[in-house]
Parts: structure tokens; C-alpha cells; sequence
């Protein structure tokens, strides 16, 4: 029986198994190699210089200062939207009107594209025209912040747009979970008297768990990246004020011409995403319960 | 833990994803078989001219119809970027060149981020034959060129002109407007749009306001305080692409205090060459615009579409640009306008006269060393810079290309009047820097300080710091390719 069962898997398995090598694991190694080569990404030899690049990436200040931001919005973003989201789903499961209504819109930008968002809040965050700033001038602020134009607010901006895109996706997702929850358990512990932030702290979180840790991984590792957003609203200015390491990746390498380089950072960042990924997943293990 | 095999193999598509760009060109290889080099101009005896004369709306020289020995039947493709100018006067170009050689096929494809483009065709040893490299996300011509990717085009420089008989090609461009298209003595760029720098207004509004452009830059901040007591903003700035007052404001600044002597020293990374006090002057005269609140509130935080539109509303007087602008705004500006084009005022003292101005060619176009029909690249490109192409160009898109004769008998538009006003009373004071296409680093430290001095982030020494130490650091990165200019 196990010869049948081998003769039938790996005819099935191979194909899947091929793409993965040549698309996947061929084009890492491949980078992996190119880090360490000096290579304008014109020719097809690049030229090899052992561990340069990383040397250099250690005291680039522009590096550091695009690491930053990333680390910025991973202590922020996925804190943020989690508590937002799990606030918005709690709410949402306890027979509010409309419910539903609600859950559409929150869950809507979710299926828009980033770009279209990126360009949306560009038009909302406008200095001038925008409606952000329309609205502060109604409520009388004088001189409102020019968001996107300002180092010391567009880094925030950016970032609440993308808690504004995500959040509503998690909200579903706990909702989800929520809903799985016996009903029996709640139903017990408001005989014993505990109130919703009880309910909430003491049945919902610790059943929910698992749930909530997934979304963390996955905030943690959009966090890491953000190209998208950033290069559409600010291309990382303004003074590179919100530079990540992906924008500073992109121009290294397509306007700099520095692909070694480049992909260096590249190479630098999925080691980051890695670790980040194993270890937040230690961290927040715990056993789960059963119901 | 039973999540974390899918997870782990998401973070792995993730950092694919992003790993990818890079690594999909390098799967590319080397494909094709090296291909034997291009023959180059004179390599071939020149076909014997037709005996009828070709289709075109000039006459055409025996000698001028195929000087370069275009091989009958080998097609040509071009490639070219597709911006601010269109890409009808490419087509017309295509148009002479198969009036011309009808037995050779003429490819155009415009496009957009040339770069992403056409990076992958140059790794594979596979470009196309001519490209115009203009637009955002073009290649680097640097490292184009130091990686032998551009052929040297004094075939084409030398040959009989299309057009104006008895000269060379070279003879009928402007003086000097191919310079910057010169790397170590070979003409690799050229350069077909001839683009003038400066300060731009509605001479309507001046006129009815009764404001005179100031010749010099106390009169400027003079004029500023007038306009903004009227209840006006005096300038704006393309807000989040601060370049636009480095060409536009700051270099030409620096020229018309420390002469042309200035730049060079900052072109070649001379040390302290920003330290100078010539640069520490231009650079503390344009913060007095910020200092002054003589810049429309929220600039910094617009486009170059969205300051141009506000500029063409009346939200702001002064705009720095170059002569795209007219072409660019063209379906936003109001009827009775008159934008023109001014240098940027004089400082006394300085070495630079008020009428000095910055001009350069742009949207460069060359021929790879390595395409497959190098002498059908650099023939179109001796169509494309011809005195009809140039009229055209002229008429349909309002700028100049560099062709002696290039705007005769036609009627110009307001600003491009006012540019070509503008250069013949400069005479031999056309200036124009490099560290913008030299080293991009100190043009983007150069840029970002700029935008933070007019957003009074930062103070005028802070810049000169900011800006010498990025100018010392590219000057000792062994990475970057130094060049140097006398002139």
C-alpha cells in the first residue's frame, strides 16, 4: 500500500515542487549571490566582493535612518490596528443596529488596491484643497499641518492610512472568531456577575488567541514592508523623513543603479522578516484551549 | 503551534516578492550569442545615392542620403520615452527617415520608467537600436557609460546634415548645447531639447499690477514684500520635488555671485566648494524667501502639477521652472496668461550679469554600443535632429530643439518667445552645472536640504554643512565614477 501511495504522490508532487525551485528558491540564492557582488545591473557579470556591501549597508545613515522608520511602525502599526480591530469586533457582537452596514464599510478598503488609497489620502492629506484640512479650518485652526509636506507628521500619516486600510480587515477576521465562541460561557459568567470588560479580558482575548497572534505576525510583517503605500503618497520624503527599507531598496537599485548593493538590503531585510516572524510566533505561544 | 508551517512559507513568498525585481532580471543571463559588433559608420562603402529623389518636403543632397551606409533592409527599432512632449514629433521623425530609406523597416514604441524597461533587454546584450532615456525612472547614464553601454556616435557628428547643405551635423547644433552628452571626449548623448531655466510669470498680471521684474535680488525681496502687502503670495515651488529650486533659484544663484568658477568647483568636488562664501551667499539669499514668509502657505506638501496649477490660479507669483512648463500646463492656463520666462535676478557684486541664465539640453537619446543596427540608430537620429523635425517640434510642442534654423518662419507661443528672448541676450552667458547627472547622491542631499531651508527646518549653515559632507563623502566612495569639467 505505501508503494502506491509514494507512486501516486510524487507524480503530483513534482510539478508544484519544480516551480517552487526555479521560482522560488532558484531567484533566493540567486540574490543571496548578488549581495555579495559589486554590480551596476547593466551587464550580465557582476563582479564579486565578499562581504562589502554589508559592511557598507552598517554605516549608511541612510540605511539606518530607512530602518528606523520601518521599526517605527512595527512597535506601532500592528499594536494599533489589533486593539482598534478587536475594540470594532467586540462592539459589532453585541447587537449593535446595523451591524452588518457596518462591517461592509469597515471591511471596504480592504479590496480597494494601495495605490488607489495611496492616491486617495494624498487628495485628503492636500495642504490646501484637502478635506482633512478643509474640516480643521471650519473648526477654526488657523494654519493646519501640511501632512505630507511636513517631517514631523507625514511619517504618522502615512501610517494611519494604512491603519485605516488593515483595520477593517482584522475586525472581520476577529468577528469571526468571536463568533465561534459559545455562547454558553458568556451566558455563565454574567450570571456571576462580570461585566463586558470582563466578558471581554477574560473569555473573549484568551479564546480569541490564536487568531489575534496571526494578525500580529502578519501587521509585524506589512510593517517591514510598506513600499507601496510610501512610494505612492511621499516617494520617502520629505528629506527622507519617511523612507522605509523598501523605498530606499527601490531607488538603490533602479535609479542608483546599485544593484549589488541593493539586493544586499534586500537579502538584510528578509533575514529581518525571518527572525521577526520566528520569534514573534515563540513569543506569543501559548496553549490553546479547547471548547 | 500548528500555524506555523504556513506562516513561515507566506514570509516567504513575502521577502520573494520583494527580492524578486532584482533577481528576475539576473534570470535573464546571457542569453543570446555574443553578436559580432555593429559595423560602424564607414565600415561599409556608402550605398550609391538613388537616382530619384526621396518623398520629403526638402530637398535632400546626394551626399546627405545615406552618409552613413544604412544597410538596405535591416530594421530599426527605437524605443522611447513618452512624456511631456508627446510622441507625435517622434513619429514625425520615423516619417523622414522612411521617406528616406524606404527599404528599412522603422520601429517606435513609446514609453513610460524607461528603465524598468529596457534594464532587462541591456543585461541580456539585447537593446534596442536608438532610446530616448528621459522621464522618471530612466536609466543611469552614468553607469551606462561606465559600462561601455553607449556607442560613440562621431560617425553621426561628422556626417553631411539632413537638411542645411554644405554642414556637418555637428555644425548644426547649437553651440556647446551637446556638452553635457560628452564623456571623456566621446559624444555619447545627444541631447534634442533645448531647455531654458528660470522664473516664471503672467506678464499680464505684472502689467496690470504695475510690478516690474527686479533685475536684482534685493529688488527681487523688495518686490515680494510689495505683492505680499497687495494680499498675494509672492512664489511657490513644485512643493514635494524641491529640485526645481535648485535649478531654478539656488545654482543660478551661485552663478551670479561667484561666476561660473563657483559651479565648476562644486561639479569637480573641489574641497570646501560649497563653503565658499559666493555659496553661502546664494544659499542664505534664497532662505530669505522662506525667512520672509514670501512662499504660498502649503507649498511644500503640493506636486509640480498641483504649485503649477495654484500658479496658474493667481495663488502665487513667481514659479521657477523650465521651458516644459508652457507645454506641461497648456490645458490649465487661462486665456490671456502670457507666461514668460526670466533669469534669475542679479546680486551686486556678483560676477554674473542680470541676463546670465541656465539653459541645457535635455530628453537625452543615444544608441547602444551593443544593438543589433547601431548605424539605423544614429541615422534616425540625424532625422530627428534635422531642421524639419525641429520646426515641428517647435510648432507642436512649443520647445526648442537645438537646430540652428529650428524656429524660423514659424509663429512661438509667449513663453517660448520669452526663452528664446532670454538666450540671445545672454549671449555667451548660458551656464549650466552636472553634479545633478554626475552624482546623484549629492544632487538628492542637495535637493532634500532644499526643501527643508524653505520649510525654515533647517538654517543656512546647517545646509552648507549638510551639503559639504555629503560632497566629501561621494568624493571618497570608490563606488562613484568621478568626472571633471574645465569649462
Amino acid at each position: 500500500m505505501y508503494r502506491n501511495k509514494y507512486r501516486l504522490i510524487i507524480p503530483f508532487l513534482f510539478p508544484s515542487v519544480l516551480l517552487y525551485v526555479v521560482f522560488v528558491m532558484y531567484p533566493y540564492l540567486r540574490a543571496m549571490y548578488i549581495s555579495f557582488t559589486r554590480w551596476r545591473g547593466l551587464t550580465p557579470n557582476p563582479e564579486f566582493v565578499g562581504l562589502e556591501n554589508f559592511a557598507r549597508m552598517l554605516q549608511d545613515e541612510l540605511f539606518w535612518n530607512a530602518l528606523q522608520h520601518n521599526v517605527i511602525y512595527l512597535l506601532t502599526l500592528p499594536i494599533v490596528t489589533i486593539s482598534l480591530g478587536l475594540f470594532l469586533a467586540f462592539l459589532l457582537t453585541q447587537g449593535v443596529r446595523f451591524a452588518k452596514f457596518y462591517r461592509v464599510t469597515f471591511f471596504f478598503p480592504q479590496v480597494m488596491s494601495v495605490v488607489a488609497i495611496g492616491v486617495l489620502w494624498s487628495f485628503v492629506y492636500h495642504p490646501t484643497m484637502g478635506i482633512l484640512n478643509s474640516l480643521l479650518m471650519l473648526v477654526g485652526v488657523q494654519e493646519p499641518p501640511v501632512w505630507l509636506g511636513n517631517p514631523d507628521t507625514a511619517l504618522g500619516a502615512v501610517g494611519a492610512v494604512v491603519v485605516w486600510q488593515s483595520v477593517g480587515f482584522y475586525m472581520v477576521l476577529f468577528i469571526a472568531g468571536m463568533e465561534s465562541i459559545p455562547n454558553t460561557f458568556y451566558e455563565a459568567a454574567v450570571i456571576d456577575g462580570a461585566t463586558r470588560w470582563h466578558l471581554f479580558w477574560h473569555i473573549t482575548l484568551p479564546l480569541l488567541w490564536d487568531t489575534v497572534r496571526t494578525a500580529l505576525v502578519f501587521l509585524a510583517i506589512g510593517a517591514v514592508d510598506m513600499f507601496a503605500i510610501v512610494q505612492t503618497m511621499t516617494e520617502g520624503g520629505p528629506s527622507r523623513a519617511t523612507d522605509v527599507l523598501a523605498t530606499y531598496l527601490y531607488e538603490t537599485a533602479f535609479l542608483g543603479s546599485k544593484f549589488g548593493y541593493a539586493t544586499a538590503i534586500a537579502v538584510s531585510m528578509f533575514l529581518m522578516v525571518l527572525t521577526l516572524s520566528v520569534v514573534l510566533m515563540r513569543v506569543t505561544a501559548r496553549e490553546s484551549l479547547e471548547y | 503551534m500548528k500555524s506555523t508551517k504556513p506562516l513561515s512559507r507566506r514570509t516567504f513568498l513575502k521577502g520573494s516578492a520583494l527580492l524578486s525585481a532584482g533577481m528576475a532580471l539576473a534570470a535573464c543571463g546571457p542569453s543570446a550569442a555574443p553578436q559580432a559588433p555593429a559595423a560602424e559608420g564607414g565600415a561599409q562603402a556608402p550605398a550609391p545615392a538613388p537616382a530619384t529623389t526621396p518623398d520629403l518636403p526638402f530637398e535632400v543632397a546626394p551626399e546627405a542620403i545615406n552618409p552613413l551606409g544604412l544597410e538596405p533592409g535591416k530594421p530599426v527599432e527605437g524605443v522611447f520615452f513618452e512624456g511631456g512632449y508627446g510622441r507625435a514629433y517622434i513619429d514625425h521623425a520615423a516619417d523622414i527617415f522612411r521617406a528616406l530609406h524606404p527599404e528599412n523597416e522603422m520601429s517606435v514604441a513609446g514609453i513610460q520608467r524607461v528603465g524598468e524597461q529596457l534594464r532587462p533587454r541591456f543585461i541580456a546584450g539585447n537593446p534596442p537600436d536608438v532610446i530616448d532615456n528621459s522621464g522618471a525612472g530612466n536609466l543611469d547614464t552614468a553607469a551606462l557609460v561606465a559600462e561601455g553601454q553607449l556607442a560613440d556616435l562621431a560617425p553621426l557628428m561628422n556626417a553631411p546634415a539632413l537638411d542645411t547643405p554644405g554642414k556637418t551635423f555637428a555644425e548644426t547644433l547649437f553651440p556647446g548645447s551637446q556638452a553635457d552628452g560628452v564623456y571623456d571626449g566621446k559624444q555619447l548623448v545627444l541631447n534634442i531639447a533645448y531647455t531654458v531655466y528660470g522664473i516664471w510669470n503672467s506678464s499680464t498680471l505684472l502689467e496690470e499690477k504695475g510690478w516690474e521684474y527686479p533685475t536684482t535680488w534685493s529688488g527681487m525681496l523688495d518686490l515680494c514684500e510689495t505683492i505680499k502687502s497687495a494680499g498675494m503670495n509672492p512664489w511657490t515651488y513644485q512643493g514635494k520635488y524641491p529640485s526645481y529650486m535648485v535649478f531654478g533659484v539656488l545654482v543660478p544663484l551661485i552663478y551670479k555671485i561667484g561666476g561660473l568658477q563657483a559651479i565648476i568647483d562644486i561639479d569637480n568636488l573641489e574641497d570646501g566648494a560649497w563653503e565658499k562664501d559666493e555659496v553661502v551667499q546664494a544659499v542664505t539669499l534664497m532662505a530669505e524667501l522662506a525667512r520672509n514668509d514670501y512662499i504660498m502657505p502649503g507649498t511644500e506638501g503640493l506636486t509640480h502639477t498641483e504649485a503649477q496649477a495654484e500658479w496658474l490660479k493667481g495663488n502665487a507669483v513667481f514659479l521657477p521652472c523650465g521651458t516644459w512648463l508652457e507645454n506641461e500646463m497648456r490645458d490649465l492656463t487661462p486665456e490671456g496668461f502670457n507666461m514668460v520666462v526670466h533669469p534669475v535676478p542679479t546680486v551686486e557684486g556678483g560676477k554674473g550679469s542680470f541676463e546670465a541664465i541656465y539653459a541645457s539640453s535635455g530628453e537625452s537619446y543615444f544608441v547602444p554600443s551593443q544593438a543589433k543596427n547601431v548605424v539605423g540608430g544614429m541615422e534616425f537620429l540625424r532625422c530627428l535632429l534635422s531642421k524639419e523635425s525641429a520646426k515641428f517640434f517647435a510648432q507642436n510642442v512649443s520647445s526648442i530643439m537645438p537646430v540652428i534654423g529650428g524656429t524660423e518662419g514659424i509663429e512661438v507661443s509667449s513663453g517660448m518667445r520669452s526663452a528664446l528672448d532670454a538666450v540671445e541676450a545672454a549671449g555667451d552667458e548660458i551656464f549650466n552645472y552636472r553634479f545633478g547627472t554626475w552624482y546623484r547622491d549629492l544632487s538628492n542631499e542637495v535637493r532634500d536640504r532644499t526643501g527643508d531651508l524653505l520649510t525654515n527646518r533647517i538654517t543656512p549653515e546647517e545646509f552648507i554643512e549638510s551639503v559639504q559632507k555629503k560632497a566629501d563623502e561621494v568624493k571618497a566612495d570608490p563606488d562613484i565614477k568621478k568626472y571633471t569639467r574645465t569649462s
